[in-house]
């Protein structure tokens, strides 16, 4: 295997002796050219790691490794990164060609090489009429921008990002997302994304790490942290979720590469097909089914479990049920062509065997 | 807006002529005394009196001629210039030390630093005379800047911190994640962003100095009489009008400099 770009090894950081630690012997690796997204919900460590790997703060144990090489002790200006910050933390008193400018400055390059470099990533990010303007008049989205440009600029080591999104309005925040994405693609820049944002995670990254109390929860392809969740709390967090008690009570043979189709008891539902990990017969697992793959049957003679709706949101795209079926409430999106249920009608739940996922054991922590 | 209902409408003027008054007899009481030592100083009157009996600019005149008042301002101008320099020096770096490194004991340095502020200036006086006198300082430029130092390093401390703690730390992150070492972003970044706390600081710690009597009065009153002593001492034993002119050449100066001030950056900016 290939060194990763980026390897974290045991990284802790312990703000206050006697206090839990904010990262807690975290481990991962990144790819060369990846948009790796530090996924979790406030507090659980995700500024600190970043800010760890940027160097703007020394971690209580553990080390960072780019290339293959250990930079734990290297100084944050002798680092190489490029960071965007929350705030943007563009320099106020430097117009907008100043502050691109500026990694390029402290890097001693020729006058003459800086401009065109400058001007190069002025335009990538669209903004190049504004090189002269002043950086305080500048909308959350162009100062958003030209952030970009500046960490950019030096041909950072690793693209530092935290939150970059979470001040823009609604659908700015959308467009950036792309426009973000398709420049590191075009850079070709690994990078660290933080966000609490699972939509955002989805969209733009090529490895998830769900992060949780200091600790990464799971590490995979977007794909494979929502359909393949590894704890409740990853289920949970990524998209919305139904989370069953499940008793496997037979093994009905392999299902794709490495995994098994198995009848389950579910109280309320009887029994039902999942799918999971092999050895899982005589288990209780937790067993998760997305609401979209759950089919809601208006007609009163089609197969599936009996529940009465108790609430119907209706949002154009599609309908969402709450449904109960016998004392827990369970949740259904369904497309908006068939019979729309009200509440209190009866309707029968049911859903492929393929799409129903066995839980593996939630370790201790 | 909308607008209130009438009843309460009628009432407003009544209150708000009575604050207008208010504040016109508090601005009379300010004034009052700089615009009697206006009058006075045109006066042909031979001693401080009111009301002026003529008029004349004879007081102008003289003030060239008058060596003790050349001499303090002299002094006064060497020993403020080199206070504030010195305070500027000590007062900037140790602001950020206490508002960007994590010092033990921050709390404490900081009341030290604060002080003087609540020090009754006799006692401060006192206090340098006993200490420096040993060591031959007193009556001397040294002594006197030692003493205007510790009265205005508050100020420019306070000024100085104010401007660090207001201001987002994260542009000087953000430059030393770009390679910027802590003397870098000192002078590119931290300096031009709290600029208006240390020109303000600079600015008051030069007017407290210009302006102090008691400690320059303890410590160097009969070797290096700065101007706010010879005008006490001028006024004890001759008392004629010419501090009066004096005394406004020296609003004039202050006024020059507030101008000054406003036209470069824009006073209110600075103060607040
Ligand atoms: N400078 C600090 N001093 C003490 N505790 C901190 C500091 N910064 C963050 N923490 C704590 O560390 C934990 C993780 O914080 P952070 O990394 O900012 O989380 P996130 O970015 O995921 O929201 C939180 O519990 C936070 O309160
Ligand atoms: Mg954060």
């Amino acid at each position: 295997m290939s060194t990763p770009k980026l390897a974290l090894v045991d990284l802790t950081k312990r703000y206050q002796p006697g206090l839990a630690p904010a990262v807690d012997h975290l481990n991962m690796e990144v790819e060369e050219g990846h948009l790796v997204a530090l996924l979790g919900p406030s507090g659980c460590g995700k500024t600190t790691t970043l800010r760890m790997v940027a160097g703007l703060m020394d971690p209580t144990a553990g080390r960072i490794v780019v290339d293959g090489e250990d930079i734990t002790s290297i100084p944050v200006h002798r680092r190489g990164m490029g960071m965007v910050f929350q705030s943007y933390a563009l320099f106020p008193h430097m117009n907008v060609a100043a502050n691109v400018a500026f990694g390029l400055r402290m890097r001693r390059l020729p006058k003459s090489e800086r401009l065109e470099r400058v001007r190069r990533a002025l335009d990538m990010v669209q903004l190049g009429y504004l090189a002269e303007r002043e950086t305080k008049a500048l909308s959350g989205g162009q100062q958003q921008r030209i952030a970009l440009a500046r960490a950019l600029v030096v041909e950072p080591t690793l693209l530092l990002l935290d939150e970059p999104l979470s001040n823009l309005d609604a659908k700015l925040r959308e467009s950036m997302r792309g426009e973000i994405r398709a420049i590191q693609q075009r850079t070709g820049a690994t990078t660290l994304f933080v966000t609490h944002d699972q939509d955002e995670a989805l969209d733009m990254a090529d490895r998830i790490a769900v992060m949780n109390g200091g600790l990464i929860e799971q590490f995979g392809e977007p794909s494979e942290v929502y359909e393949r969740p590894r704890t409740r709390f990853v289920a949970e967090f990524i998209g919305r979720a139904n989370l069953l008690d499940a008793t496997v009570v037979a093994d009905r043979g392999p299902s794709g590469a490495d995994e098994r189709r198995y009848d389950v008891q579910v109280p309320g539902f009887g029994a039902v097909g999942a799918v999971g990990a092999p050895g899982l017969t005589g288990a209780t697992r937790t067993m998760l089914v997305r609401p979209h793959r759950v089919q809601v049957h208006c007609d009163p003679g089609a197969s599936g479990s009996p529940g009465t709706v108790e609430s119907v949101s209706y949002t154009g795209d599609s309908v969402g049920y709450r449904v109960r079926v016998g004392d827990r409430a369970q949740l259904a999106e369904a497309p908006t062509d068939g019979r729309i249920a009200a509440p209190g009608d009866v309707v029968r739940l049911d859903w492929d065997p393929a799409s129903a996922y066995l839980l593996p054991e939630e370790e201790e922590r | 807006m909308t607008t209130p209902p009438n009843r309460f409408r009628r009432r407003v003027p009544v209150s708000a002529v009575a604050l207008r008054v208010l504040v016109a007899l508090l601005y009379v009481f300010l004034l009052a005394p700089l615009v009697i030592i206006v009058v006075i100083s045109f006066s042909s009157n031979q001693y401080l009196s009111f009301p002026p009996t003529g008029f004349s600019l004879r007081w102008y005149a003289e003030l060239p001629a008058e060596t003790t008042f050349i001499q303090g301002m002299q002094t006064t101008l060497i020993t403020a210039s080199i206070t504030t320099l010195i305070v500027l020096l000590i007062g900037v770096p140790a602001s950020i030390a206490l508002a960007r490194y994590e010092v033990p004991g921050r709390g404490a340095i900081s009341a030290f630093f604060l002080s003087p502020l609540l020090v009754p200036s006799v006692v401060l006086a006192l206090g340098l005379v006993l200490t420096l006198g040993p060591l031959g300082l007193t009556n001397t430029y040294q002594g006197i800047v030692i003493g205007h130092v510790s009265i205005t390093l508050p100020y420019v401390i306070r000024t100085t911190l104010m401007s660090l703690t207001t201001a987002d730390t994260s542009s000087e992150e953000a430059a030393r994640v770009l390679g910027a070492n802590g003397w870098a972003v000192f002078r590119l970044i931290t300096l031009p962003i709290i600029r208006p706390g240390v020109i303000a600081g600079g600015i008051v710690a030069f007017v407290v100095s210009f302006d102090e009597a008691v400690i320059s009065l303890f410590v160097a009153e009969s070797g290096k009489p700065t101007l706010p002593v010879q005008i006490l001492r001028y006024v004890a034993d001759s008392a004629d009008a010419a501090v009066a002119a004096l005394s406004v050449v020296l609003i004039l100066f202050s006024v020059v400099i507030v101008v000054l001030v406003e036209r470069v950056m824009g006073l209110r900016r600075t103060l607040i």
